[in-house]
């Protein structure tokens, strides 16, 4: 899913790069990596959400 | 407060380009030269910086709108969280210990937290000097650093891609916790799906609930050990003097004959033998520096006084006639000006990590205190600590083994069942009262070994338990005594 991830960064920056018309869908596959980037961390983690020490 | 917006864009576009190059490219480059492989939260944190760059690029081309600021603080929050979580599994571990290469002796996860932190302030200058007119005037081509930093963005995230797709491999396969050492070639490649599995907490294996000793089962037949002799109360005395908040512990001096009685409001009393007179009473603060949880055992070590809490944090104590008010102000709630704080601290455990306790004994011989820990629903294990009383540092610890003639009831059964409240050291035997199926085990410390168990039938949630010549005190939570006569070895 990384991979996964690191195509839509890609694809996000190409927009940016070579067709900065396309603002918003640029914008919105930066939206969608954020989420994956947080759904895959928040799976890493999923036997303690917060850190394993005294709160 | 202003810089021109080229200017602006400029400084932008090399932050872009360091943040690029510096921790994303050098992930790469010790991937390639020392194969060092991200785990699945190493991933998103380094994803969580390119996309702070990638945020960059947007402000680059389009001007510092709010939603790309406001993006690229949310990143920057979060990867901060995402960060001090990462650190936190290594964060208590020994000197030297940690996962993965050091960098200027700091790990990658600790550095990302520095570079998350960077980026807020970074973001918090830019707003700083941002203008009203800036977005307006913003330049509509990125310039020279920003043209530089475009391609190298891209060639920088290709790269990551392909070291994502030789260690993650594609969809549906995801980072992993503990992955291999990276290799270019793809006979070494493993794809996994094995964080998806398990349960979802929010805290984990520390959820720990505060002991309860009200609702356990007393009956002895049907606790773990099976076929255990009865030993019966032979008498019953009471704590007369009155005591404020439910009683949590109880000891013996041998040598005054005085008993030392806590209770659960953080109560230390100091009573006559026959339990009738307070002979010096305080009420221990139990916050500020070292947090008190309720009171579960106490101990006398000679002239000096030792009280636990269940958090196994402690306090020791001297009765001192002369003990200065003004100084003892900060230690105690109450006091009748009889006692003195010597200090308080906690005790660290190994084995009985994320355990609370119920019980304290002291072993003049060893000079050693000695704690006995309480199951919770995550670890269902009896650990005997024992604590140096030089340093009140572990000096070992130990899950008893059974003793000939004692026997399990049946599979999943074990003397982690037991919720010992009371603890008391006597000839070499560590006598432990369990208020789950009133038993007394006795423990040999020496070979570290139950003795003998015995069924303790009428008790009513017994919460301590010293030595009394041959005698054992049962303390039970109404100030009721139960008197025991103590067996005197493991094996009568």
């Amino acid at each position: 899913m990384e991979f996964l991830n690191f195509l839509i960064i890609l694809w996000a920056a190409w927009l940016v790069w070579r067709r900065p018309e396309r603002e918003g869908r640029a914008f919105a596959l930066l939206v969608v990596s954020c989420l994956l980037m947080a759904l895959l961390f928040l799976v890493g983690t999923h036997t303690s959400f917060v850190p394993g020490v005294n709160l | 407060m202003g810089a021109s917006p080229h200017r602006l864009r400029d400084a932008l576009a090399g932050l872009v380009l360091v943040l690029t190059a510096v921790p994303v490219g050098g992930a790469l480059a010790l991937a390639a030269l020392h194969g060092d492989s991200p785990c699945i939260l190493c991933w998103a944190q380094r994803t969580s910086m390119v996309l702070i760059a990638l945020t960059g690029l947007f402000v680059l081309r389009y001007g510092p709108k709010p939603r790309y600021l406001g993006m690229a603080v949310l990143l920057g929050a979060w990867g901060t969280f995402m960060s001090l979580r990462h650190w936190a599994l290594h964060m208590a571990r020994d000197v030297g210990q940690g996962f993965a290469a050091p960098i200027l002796g700091v790990h990658t996860y600790t550095w990302s937290w520095f570079i998350h932190w960077v980026v807020l302030l970074a973001i918090g200058v830019l707003l700083l000097l941002l203008r009203r007119a800036d977005a307006e005037e913003w330049p509509s081509e990125p310039g020279p650093a920003g043209r530089v930093a475009m391609p190298f963005f891209l060639v920088l995230v290709a790269v990551n891609a392909l070291q994502a797709f030789a260690t993650t491999g594609p969809p549906p396969f995801l980072g992993q916790g503990d992955p291999l050492r990276f290799s270019p070639d793809p006979r070494r490649w493993v794809w996994s799906m094995g964080e998806l599995s398990g349960g979802f907490s929010l805290r984990g294996s520390w959820t720990i609930p505060q002991p309860d000793a009200s609702d356990v089962d007393p009956d002895p037949t049907r606790g773990p050990l099976v076929e255990l002799p009865v030993l019966a109360v032979a008498g019953e005395e009471r704590v007369a003097a009155p005591l404020v908040g439910a009683l949590s512990g109880l000891a013996h001096d041998p040598a005054s004959g005085r008993v030392l009685a806590v209770t659960e409001g953080h109560g230390v009393y100091l009573l006559d033998p026959g339990l009738h007179r307070v002979v010096h009473r305080v009420r221990v603060d139990p916050g500020f520096s070292i947090d008190l949880t309720p009171f579960a055992g106490a101990a006398f070590l000679g002239d000096s006084l030792a009280v636990l809490s269940t958090n196994k944090s402690y306090v020791l104590l001297v009765p001192d006639d002369e003990a200065d008010p003004d100084r003892e102000w900060r230690h105690f709630r109450e006091t009748d000006g009889g006692v003195r704080e010597l200090g308080r601290g906690r005790f660290a455990t190994v084995r009985a990590r994320q355990m609370f306790v119920l019980s304290l004994a002291y072993d003049p011989s060893a000079d050693e205190l000695i704690t006995v820990s309480v199951p919770s629903p995550r670890h269902r294990l009896l650990v005997v600590s024992r604590f140096a009383r030089s340093d009140l540092k572990l000096s070992s610890e130990f899950e008893p083994r059974l003793g000939p003639g004692l026997e399990l009831a049946g599979e999943g059964r074990g003397l982690g069942d037991y919720v010992v409240t009371g603890a008391t050291v006597a000839d070499g035997f560590l006598y432990a009262m369990s208020a789950a199926y009133s038993t007394l085990l006795v423990i040999d410390l020496e070979e570290r070994e139950v003795k003998a168990a015995y069924a303790v039938p009428g008790l009513e949630r017994p919460v301590g338990l010293a030595a009394r010549g041959s005698e054992l005190l049962v303390a039970q939570a109404d100030g009721r005594i139960a008197v025991l006569d103590r067996p005197a070895s493991g094996s009568d």
